[in-house]
């Protein structure tokens, strides 16, 4: 198995004894898009400096590629980020001259990669204006360009769709899922639930500092239910084949994951087989907002009794 | 580092500060040049041109200038915070302390920047009066105004390489400590308002006499310091330099950005 992009182990972080962060472990692979979410507060963004070396744990590690960021700051040439909202550049230089600041910094960064990254984000006709007078929406793409210069191994995006209109966010998108696809490792924090659920392999769920859930949407968006006469028999034999990754039953349904999605077709004539009716067959939509707020505000009852019994009340 | 350092002098010369101060740089020599009542406020006529470049230094180093180069050396590093721009550029992979010290470099030559061209348009100043041989002073020599007789034309000019060396020198402290305060507030604002408040604190503190050689308050004014105090000077100026440069290293190293 190859070296993870990030790996966590039992991460915190204290800011003046406060606990923002509580022992998080998670990993990261290449190719694989990872998704922080949680409710403001939850300590997304100083996960995102923690994971990226901007800010030190207070107790646990975080490893890039197997280094560590501290120690080894030569690992960060493997890495673009965006890790403010909106991103960040000089103001009175223009979107191309930040870049070419960006590109000397992080060294040989051919002119050529510059154009390409402004084409990229449709900034190409803006390229020549003072960052200054960008817009929100402009300033965010601008800062995935700058992410991307180094053709990175890893990317590592805090809200990198904040203050998007509806085109860009879908360009931003894109161009992650398409990153992802190429072997890019990459990270981000975000509230736009639905293009998550798109193109993100898995999900965080943070609350208040804590992984309170992971919820892996390669097998979600793999996942099928199919309504027949026997379910127990449509799980024990569904239950044999390789392909079938895992069975489960939901009232008069089973619910699998296929682990080769083409296998799909084979499903009703192994049901005949066993004299199993298949009366529908339909991919199981998973609708992660809602399974994010019952999570959280699962959470935050117990939290809540935790702190009442904690003083003594309850 | 070459390429951090030109970077950073390329942000140098976009500081608002930084124009603001060589354009009062400018006036000050030439309000001293033409000063039509200055007889009557200083009881002394200006005889020589090299007394304007003089004149200029004694009255902007008591505040002006340490002012000038606090606010410049806050505003170099605290335009990061403003701007947002420090995180995005320590993920770069260059090494916190590099980047640190190419700012520290930029800002501890600043002062001889701002001082040679404080000379060069204090002589541009001083020119209606002449550049030749001329009974009196500086200013700058230990018989200040008066002088000791002739002195002539290189001789003057000597003294104030002089002093405006020592003074450049002396305000390299400065900006370290206007540096290391804006390390731990993380603003220019409260970078520049930090190192003032200790520059004035260390003002009053003449009021313990075994302490006063000790100041760095004590070394600005090293420029009209007898040559033999010379040596004190520059070893103290130089422990103050590093300790505020290792300290503000040392404490950006662990901070959380």
């Amino acid at each position: 198995m190859s070296t993870p992009a990030i790996e966590t182990e039992n991460l915190s972080k204290l800011i003046r004894s406060k606990p923002i962060v509580r022992d998080l472990s998670f990993r990261v692979n290449p190719g694989e898009v990872y998704a922080l979410v949680g409710p403001n507060g939850a300590g997304k963004t100083t996960v995102i400096r923690l994971v990226a070396g901007l800010a030190f744990p207070s107790s646990g590690s975080v490893r890039m590629f197997g280094c560590d960021p501290f120690e080894k700051p030569e690992v960060r040439a493997r890495l673009g980020a965006v890790v403010e909202a909106p991103a960040a550049f000089y103001p009175y230089l223009t979107g191309r001259a930040n870049l070419e600041l960006h590109a000397r910094l992080a060294g040989s960064v051919p002119e050529k990669r510059i154009d390409e990254v402004l084409v990229l984000m449709e900034l190409g006709h803006a390229s020549d204006r003072r960052v200054g007078v960008y817009s929100l929406g402009m300033r965010q793409r601008l800062g995935v360009a700058a992410a991307l210069l180094t053709r990175p191994e890893l990317l590592i995006l805090d809200e990198p769709a904040s203050g998007m209109d509806p085109l860009s966010l879908h360009l931003v998108h894109h161009v992650l899922k398409r990153a992802a696809m190429e072997g890019t490792a990459v990270l981000l924090s975000t509230h736009h639930l639905d293009e998550v659920v798109a193109y993100c392999t898995r999900v965080a769920i943070m609350e208040d500092g804590a992984l309170i859930d992971e919820v892996n949407l390669l097998d979600r968006r793999e996942r099928y239910r199919a309504r027949v006469s026997d379910p127990h028999s449509a799980r024990a034999e569904l239950d044999i084949y390789p392909w079938i990754k895992h069975v489960t039953i939901r009232a008069d349904e089973v619910v699998f994951i296929l682990a080769e999605p083409e296998a799909l077709g084979r499903v009703a004539g192994v049901l005949s087989e066993v004299g199993v009716e298949l009366y529908e067959l339909a991919r199981d939509t998973f609708d992660l907002r809602a399974y994010y707020l019952e999570r959280v505000a699962a959470q935050r009852a117990e939290n809540v009794d935790a702190a009442l019994q904690a003083v003594g009340v309850g | 580092m070459v390429q951090l350092l030109t970077m950073e002098i390329s942000k140098v010369l976009r500081l608002n500060s930084v124009r603001f101060g060589l354009l009062i740089l400018v006036v000050f020599p030439l309000l001293w040049s033409y000063a039509p009542g200055i007889f009557k406020v200083y009881g002394f006529y200006l005889v020589s041109g090299f007394q304007v470049p003089a004149l200029s230094l004694l009255s902007s180093m008591e505040f002006l200038l340490p002012l000038l180069v606090a606010i410049v050396s806050s505003e170099l590093l605290g335009m990061e915070f403003t701007h947002g721009t420090l995180p995005t550029i320590l993920l770069r992979p260059v090494g916190r302390s590099q980047w640190l010290l190419a700012k520290v470099l930029i800002v501890a030559l600043f002062p001889f920047l701002i001082l040679l061209f404080f000379l060069a348009v204090s002589m541009v100043a001083g020119l209606p009066y002449g550049y030749e041989a001329f009974v009196g002073g500086t200013g700058l020599g230990a018989t200040g105004l008066l002088g000791d007789g002739l002195l002539a034309p290189g001789g003057a000019f000597r003294e104030l390489l002089r002093a405006y060396g020592m003074a450049a020198f002396s305000l390299v402290p400065v900006s370290l400590l206007a540096i290391l305060f804006t390390v731990v507030l993380k603003s220019s604002a409260g970078g520049a308002l930090a190192t003032m408040s200790v520059l004035v604190v260390m003002q009053l503190l003449v009021v313990f006499p075994w302490l006063e050689p000790y100041l760095l308050t004590t070394q600005l004014s090293a420029y009209i310091t007898p040559d033999a105090r010379m040596g004190w000077v520059v070893t103290l100026v130089a422990l103050y330099c590093t300790a505020f440069a290792a300290v503000s290293v040392v404490l950006f190293e662990r901070k959380d950005f």
